[in-house]
């Protein structure tokens, strides 16, 4: 097997480091701070839930906002930097370019997101001083965000390999707020009496990735079970998905003209 | 890498990409239908709605509170769509979801109007609350006092689900005297206040409904309503006819053919729903246990024995 996407994995992974990408974990770790001391005092009972939103919607938002903002750049960047024609003259396949860029932002993203978790126990632990079994929720939580990361690089990646970074985000930016609508778009083919709306709408349904399904931040709050069915599903359902974007992005990126 | 074999490499990749992403999509299709019914599970008791207030959605609206509350009107639909008529149902957001819509947009007709239908409609078809519709349709008549259309509403409410006859003709008073209102406002308002609780009446009423509205919830429901109230005006016709041939024969009859026979009914005997009517105990004629139809409440002169 090739080791060259682990290579390009790990010099994407450094960059990003370099590029002090991981900074946003001192504004993750003010906020968590700030508000585990003024959580006390603004809300009666419901301290660990204001604690758990506030936590893991950060970690979603900052993870997306990275996913996004580095992930439209990560080819285009390398054909601005001409330090693509260099390292396509080797012997380096264009996928194997590809998925090692994926998997370097993922790692980036994971181990933001790991810390941001670790950032968030704490605040929790200060808040409650006690961890409760209906916690491992939040773990699952954190892994569904980890999953929907995963897809929302892909799709920046696919638009970065042929279009500028500014409609990167936009195109990118549109399918995932589309993606966390998509219950909406199945509830218009369930109303409507026309059937061309109820097929158009169903399919576009089917088709986009259903960012909905990773949203158990709310039953990590009130502890509630996420079924295991569904944990297995979301993943396989994820890890199909990135790879079809990988396999539409390595279609479009190998016949990319770079001369 | 030469261009031949870029040009190869190219082609390998477009085919993978044809055949695979197809093929990719339609299992993720397939998973997402189990996701669904994994989610389902996991959702089916719980509503939420997460910012109840009406004043503070309309201040994060950014001057887009019109749109929004297009958007919550959607919702109010699918979520009364979704639970009308199953067993169990409740309608806990259906009233917050209303105030919301209606307090993003005062002027949202289509909220008021409908929405008392839905709040009104008695379990399982909505959550009985005409008191809260009541209050949803005066609170339109305050925002919207030249819509006549909302005082038919009002009157509605009253008469047919309230049975304050004096407060219902009242309300279809107040709304004849726009100029704009339909002239049979002010036969309503006389009708309910003289024969409020009689079933033709009520039938009446129903009509009104059902033929002022496009939309298909609230036909169906209108419909279901004139259907029963026919069905309840065809079983005291043939309660009459059943006394006549007691006190002709004195017994009551044991089937609808005794009647026939004694020519005290004629024509076809069969509910709006095209089942016959069947003689119960006591000479007393029933809707067939098949029938769909569900008789209202007995009410006004409709009383049988």
């Amino acid at each position: 097997m090739s080791v060259i996407p682990g290579v390009v994995a790990i010099n994407t992974f450094r960059e990003a480091v370099r590029d002090r990408v991981l900074y946003n974990l001192i504004f993750f770790a003010l906020m968590m701070i700030g508000a585990a001391i003024l959580v006390g005092q603004i809300s009666i009972g419901i301290e660990r839930m204001v604690i758990i939103n506030l936590g893991l919607s950060a970690i979603s938002i900052f993870g997306i906002i990275m996913a996004i903002f580095i992930g439209v750049g990560l080819v285009y960047k390398e054909m601005e930097k001409r330090t693509l024609y260099s390292l396509l003259s080797k012997p380096i396949r264009r996928w194997e370019f590809l998925v090692g860029k994926f998997a370097g932002l993922l790692l980036t993203l994971v181990v933001n997101t790991a810390l941001m978790t670790l950032g968030l126990g704490a605040a929790l632990y200060c808040v409650s001083r006690k961890f409760e079994r209906a916690d491992a929720t939040i773990l699952v939580a954190v892994y569904f965000i980890l999953l929907e990361l995963a897809l929302v690089t892909a799709l920046a990646l696919f638009f970065s390999c042929f279009t500028s970074p500014m409609l990167s985000t936009l195109y990118t930016l549109g399918i995932y707020v589309a993606g966390v609508f998509a219950p909406g778009i199945q509830g218009i083919s369930q109303f409507t009496s026309n059937w061309v709306l109820a097929v158009v709408t169903r399919f576009i349904y089917y088709l986009l990735p259903n960012f909905h399904n990773f949203g158990v931040i709310a039953e990590a709050a009130h502890g509630d079970a996420v079924p295991l069915a569904l944990v297995w599903h979301n993943t396989v359902y994820a890890a199909l998905y990135v790879l079809l974007i990988l396999v539409a992005s390595a279609a479009v990126f190998s016949g990319r003209n770079l001369k | 890498m030469s261009k031949r074999s870029q040009n190869k490499s190219h082609t390998r990749a477009m085919l993978l990409a044809l055949v695979a992403v197809p093929a990719l999509f339609a299992i993720c299709a397939a998973l997402q239908m189990r996701i669904d019914v994994d989610t389902l599970a996991m959702n089916q008791d719980k509503e939420e709605l997460l910012l109840r207030s009406g004043p503070l959605l309309q201040k994060l609206s950014l001057g887009y509170e019109s749109l929004l509350a297009d958007i919550y009107w959607t919702r109010v639909v699918q979520y009364y769509g979704v639970r009308a008529h199953k067993p169990g149902a409740t309608y806990e957001q259906l009233w917050p979801l209303l105030d919301i819509t209606t307090t993003l947009d005062p002027n949202l007709m289509i909220a008021y109007r409908f929405g008392a239908v839905f709040l009104s409609e008695q379990p399982p078809g909505g959550p009985g609350r005409a008191d809260l519709a009541v209050q949803l349709v005066k609170r339109g008549i305050a925002e919207n006092p030249d819509e006549w259309r909302l005082y038919q509403d009002l009157g509605f409410l009253y008469s047919i689900h309230l049975k304050d006859y004096k407060k219902a003709s009242e309300a279809y008073l107040e709304g004849s005297k726009n100029p704009n209102a339909q002239i049979w406002m002010k036969v309503m308002a006389a009708r309910v206040a003289e024969t409020g609780n009689e079933l033709e009446t009520s039938r009446l009423i129903w009509t009104g409904v059902y033929s002022s509205t496009k939309d298909e919830q609230v036909r169906r429901t209108a419909l279901q309503h004139i259907h029963s109230l026919d069905a309840m005006l065809g079983l005291r016709r043939l309660n009459e006819s059943s006394e006549d041939y007691w006190r002709k024969f004195g017994r009551f009859p044991t089937s609808m053919q005794e009647l026939r026979d004694a020519g005290l009914v004629g024509g076809t005997l069969q509910d709006p729903a095209g089942y016959p009517y069947v003689m119960g105990p006591n000479g007393v004629p029933q809707l067939d246990p098949k029938s769909p139809i569900q008789l209202e409440s007995q009410q006004g002169s409709g009383t049988l024995r």
